[in-house]
This record gives structure tokens, C-alpha cells and sequence, in this order.
């Protein structure tokens, strides 16, 4: 098959990369950058699981094809914070329990990123709007919503850096 | 230890790993020369099996082998109550429902094995397709399996129903229909397999919700000893029932056996819908009778539950749901009959509820019902109704603590402003 050679930023980092014209983004990501913390939940752009900031914007990856994403920009949520230190958005995440199975955590977060860099003070009808591309079976996202509201105050105290 | 843990907030365990993409799911598994499996599917939804030519797709570059049920003729039937569905269904067999398995593509990508499927050419001989729980019912159906179309016949009797109904000042007698429901867990069935040839042992990483069950089912499929059965539970991307039964296990078991390399198999999203367990569709016939004072007098139900092509936990969700059929209220005289019924259509098991969401809808629904024509505040017709300490209930279990049905719909009340009902 005839292979197609693209060079992307992944969570700052250089990647050049060879791929078949069919690959999808979050094959990209999954397979070849072994970044499994993108999510696949169905493959048609619905669930949102598969969420990742691209150029500054959410993206579907599942409906990318991985040469559409060549000289992108991506974030992805191995980008956002690591272990030792967590982005404000995932320390509220834990803080509120919104993480149950957690399979739409990474999707969820990564939104809640965007939408606090457009809208650093949204009210809840924004944040519901912000996440409405993001399912989740597990909480009856109440709980996705207090970990919103509570980056909010957190964010605005301390700036980690936006995402890139 | 209780004042260390109750009232605090507790991290969950794996929750760090959930927020930062580092928490493996059984699709985030990957080895070195990993093969990938797609299942062909049954293509009529009834209709036994004539032909399966897998030349075709054999000759294509990439594909590995494929497994057909020629190739394992002492693999046996799997099921979580009865052993009633086959692992791969052969030549001169029957296919019951869209999801059965006809072959196992076994490939060096996930592109090439789901182009190998679709080269897969298959003849059958159809047979009625019965889609709907009464037409199984009748005496001429076509058996979906040989001991008959009504799988399991359960009954429940309380009190004296014909008393209860001499008793009563008004009789509502109504049918209710609830539809197939997917759990839709976010993260489909997926797996990975590896066969040690050494030691003999079969390891797995997939979801489960019955782990030993699960090893238990393999190990008798395969005619292997438990031992030889290995299953690690990666974390679960949600289940809610769904993934009690057995999915991609033993395909994965037998790809790894025969390949001796590490297999994975993800299904779709649609493959999962298609393929794996839904909420049972329920009919229920209740007949309710009251007095003009606002009080149950007696209660009958006729439940069929339509388990689909296979009973997965059918019987069990089907005959606990006719045991809730008065709901949380006291009745003195119950008499009730549950069908659990094979039909084509995909096979349903386990979810959250089990057999008691669809009953509630028949009951409140019958509630309001008797509530309205008896001009009584239908928040208050419960109330008098509701079951406290001591009540009993339909199967004749006596309530001896954690009751609060009564102080839930006082607090549901209160929290919603409710004032009564516009008339």
C-alpha cells in the first residue's frame, strides 16, 4: 500500500511520520504514537471519546484521516499534565468525582480545556454546551459540571499554560 | 476503620491514571507481531448454514488463517444459564440472530482482516424469521431450538386473586410493551489473547463482570481445565450488564491457540449492537383491582420477556421482573405467569434492573391509571399504598428493614413543588 509521509506536532513534540492514506488520526495517535489515553467509543464522530484539540479546535479523531492532520497542531491528554503535576482541570476532575469507568474522561477533559480557553467564566448552560460532543454512560454528568465549575476558580488563580 | 473511611472522600484507586490517558482499557493492549481478528456474522437472521466459501478471502495478502467451525469440531456451546449458543456455527447448522459467528478472520492488520470478512461467501437456507415474542408463542411456529420457543414458564401466587378481585370497587386491566435497550457502555467488547504453548495456558485480557463464570464457560467451551484459563481484567470502559456475557473470549482463545502469536479483536460499534446483550423487551398485561377508599386489593400479571435468540440470563430477568409486579406496594392477593421467550432477534441478558425497569413502567403507569379514576391525589393513593416495615411482597418475602419507599416519594414531592394534579 502506498505510504504517505506527514509531520505533525504531538503535545510539543516533533513526529514525522509514515501512514497509509486510510489511517485515521486516532489510529495515528493510538498505533503508531502508542497514545492510547484517545479513546475509540464509535467510530462515526458521536461519543466524542476520541476527542483531541487540533490546531486549536476539538476534532472528532476518528473522523480525521491522518494526512488531513499533516503540519497540525495536537493536543492530546498524555499532553495536558502528567502524574506528578496535573492540570487544574484534572485535579478538579478527581476532586468532584466525575471520573467513574472513565473511558470518556480524556475526551471530556480535553473539552473542557477548549472551552475554558474561549470562555475562561462560562455559566452552566455554556459548560453544558461545551460538552455536549462528549458522552458519558457512567454519571449522569452532574458531577462533570461541578468539576467544571470548580477549574473555573482554579484556573483563574493559577495559569498553567494553554494548550497548544 | 469506619471513622477513617465513612464521610470522607476517598480517591478512587485507579483515578489518576483515568485523569492523565494512562489507564489501559483491553484495546489500549498491544504486543509485538499482534494479529488482528474480525468475525464474520450470520447474514439471515434464521436460516440454517449451506455453504461458507473462505477461499477468497484466504488468497488475500495479509490474511493468516481463518477459522471455521470444521476446524473445531470439539469446541462446545457457551451460555451463562443454559449452554445454548455455539461458538462458530457450522455447515447444516442453524444461524438464530444477525450476531451468530460463522468464521474467525484472523489477519496482520485490522484493514485487512475487515476487507478478508467481507470476501467471506456464504449461501443459506432461510427459515420464518420470528421477530415477534407472540407469533413464537403459537402452537405452528418454527422451533428457534429444539426443546420449543418458550424457554422457561415461571409462576407466582399469593393470597386468593379471585377474592381479591370480589373485593375490589374498580378493575383496571391494561397491556404495556417496552422496547429492546442497549447499554451502550462507551467502550465496546475488545480483548487480547496470547497462547503459552509451554505451559498451555490461554491468558486474556478482557472485560468481564463474572470473571470466574467467564473462565469457568471458556474452559468447558474448549474442553481445557479451568487452570488452563487465564483472564486479566483490565479496567472496564462501562458494562451496566452488558459485558456479563461472554463476547470476544473465546474467539480470542481459539486465534491464539492456532496462530500462537498475540491476537486482539475490537468489535464495532455497530458489531456490538448487533451482536451482544440488550434490555428484554417486555408485554405485560396487569389487571388491577382497588376499592373506592384508595386501597390494592389484588394484582395479577402476565409478563413474556423476549430473550431473543439465546437465554443469556433471560429466565432469571424475566421471572424477577414478574415478582416486582406490584412495584412497592402492599397487595394481599397476587397471581402472575412469566414467559421467557426465544425469538430471532438479538439475544437479551443483564441490565441494570434486571427485569424490574420494564415492570415499573406497567405499575406506575397502572397507578395513575386507578389513581385518576378513583379521584384520588395519586401521590397520596401511593402513600396509603406503600410498603413499610413488615409488608410482604408478591413471592411472599417479609420487608424487615431499609424501607423508605414513603419518605422517598414524600421528599420527591417536596423537592419538586408538587402540589397536585391540574384537573
Amino acid at each position: 500500500m502506498t505510504k504517505l509521509k506527514i509531520e505533525l506536532m504531538v503535545n510539543r513534540k516533533k513526529r514525522k511520520i509514515e501512514i497509509t492514506p486510510s489511517t485515521r488520526l486516532i489510529d495515528l495517535l493510538r498505533d503508531d504514537l502508542q497514545l492510547t489515553g484517545t479513546k475509540e467509543g464509535c467510530g462515526k464522530g458521536e461519543c466524542g471519546a476520541c476527542t483531541v484539540i487540533m490546531n486549536g479546535e476539538l476534532v472528532a479523531s476518528c473522523l480525521v484521516l491522518a494526512p488531513q492532520a499533516d503540519g497540525a497542531v495536537i493536543t492530546t491528554i498524555e499532553g495536558l499534565g502528567s502524574s506528578d503535576h496535573l492540570d487544574p482541570i484534572q485535579e478538579a476532575f478527581i476532586e468532584s468525582g466525575a471520573v467513574q469507568c472513565g473511558f470518556c474522561t480524556p475526551g471530556m477533559i480535553l473539552a473542557a480545556r477548549r472551552l475554558l480557553e474561549e470562555n475562561p467564566h462560562p455559566d452552566e448552560e455554556e459548560i453544558k454546551r461545551g460538552i455536549s460532543g462528549n458522552l458519558c454512560r457512567c454519571t449522569g454528568y452532574q458531577k462533570i459540571i461541578e468539576a467544571i465549575k470548580l477549574s473555573i476558580a482554579r484556573l483563574s488563580k493559577s495559569d498553567s499554560g494553554k494548550a497548544k | 476503620m469506619s471513622e477513617k473511611y465513612i464521610g470522607k472522600d476517598i480517591l478512587k484507586v485507579d483515578v489518576q491514571d483515568k485523569v492523565t490517558g494512562k489507564a489501559l482499557y483491553p484495546d489500549d493492549i498491544y504486543f509485538k507481531d499482534m494479529l488482528y481478528l474480525k468475525i464474520k456474522r450470520a447474514t439471515y437472521p434464521h436460516a440454517y448454514l449451506r455453504k461458507l466459501d473462505l477461499s477468497k478471502a484466504e488468497k488475500l495478502p495479509g490474511v493468516v488463517r481463518i477459522i471455521s467451525a470444521a476446524d473445531i469440531p470439539q469446541v462446545k456451546n457457551f451460555g451463562l444459564m443454559i449452554k445454548d449458543q455455539p461458538v462458530l456455527v457450522g455447515i447444516g447448522q442453524k444461524m438464530r440472530y444477525m450476531g451468530d459467528a460463522l468464521a474467525i478472520v484472523i489477519a496482520e492488520s485490522k484493514e485487512v482482516a475487515s476487507k478478508a470478512v467481507k470476501l467471506i461467501e456464504v449461501e443459506v437456507e432461510k427459515l420464518e424469521v420470528i421477530s415477534d415474542p407472540l407469533r413464537a408463542m403459537d402452537k405452528n411456529a418454527p422451533l428457534i431450538h429444539q426443546d420449543g420457543n418458550i424457554l422457561a414458564t415461571h409462576y407466582l401466587e399469593k393470597g386468593d386473586i379471585k377474592m381479591g378481585f370480589a373485593e375490589a370497587d374498580l378493575i383496571v386491566e391494561k397491556e404495556y410493551r417496552t422496547s429492546f435497550l442497549d447499554h451502550v457502555p462507551l467502550q465496546v467488547e475488545a480483548g487480547v489473547g496470547i497462547y503459552d504453548k509451554k505451559s498451555g495456558v490461554i491468558t486474556l485480557w478482557v472485560a468481564t463482570q463474572w470473571l470466574h463464570d467467564t473462565q469457568a464457560d471458556i474452559a468447558q467451551s474448549l474442553g481445557l481445565s479451568k487452570e488452563k484459563i487465564r483472564i486479566i481484567q483490565p479496567v472496564i470502559g462501562g458494562a451496566f450488564g452488558k459485558k456479563e456475557d461472554i463476547s470476544v473470549h473465546i474467539h480470542l482463545a481459539l486465534a491464539a491457540i492456532e496462530t500462537k502469536r498475540p491476537v486482539k479483536l475490537i468489535y464495532s460499534r455497530e458489531e456490538s449492537m448487533i451482536a451482544q446483550s440488550k434490555r428484554h423487551p417486555f408485554i405485560i398485561r396487569a389487571k388491577t383491582g382497588a376499592t373506592k377508599e384508595g386501597y390494592l386489593t389484588a394484582w395479577q400479571a402476565f409478563v413474556i420477556g423476549d430473550t431473543g435468540a439465546y437465554a443469556s440470563s433471560g429466565p432469571a430477568v424475566v421471572h424477577k421482573g414478574m415478582y416486582h409486579c406490584t412495584g412497592p406496594y402492599n397487595v394481599a392477593n397476587v397471581k402472575g405467569v412469566a414467559y421467557t421467550v426465544y425469538t430471532n432477534n438479538t439475544y437479551a441478558g443483564a441490565m441494570r434492573g434486571f427485569g424490574t425497569t420494564q415492570m415499573a413502567f406497567a405499575y406506575e403507569s397502572q397507578m395513575d391509571i386507578l389513581a385518576h379514576q378513583l379521584g384520588i391525589n395519586p401521590a397520596q393513593f401511593r402513600l396509603q399504598n406503600a410498603y413499610e416495615i413488615g409488608s410482604s411482597t408478591p413471592n411472599g418475602q417479609i420487608l424487615t428493614h431499609s424501607v423508605g419507599v414513603k419518605e422517598t416519594i414524600k421528599e420527591a414531592l417536596n423537592m419538586a413543588g408538587w402540589k397536585g394534579e391540574a384537573q
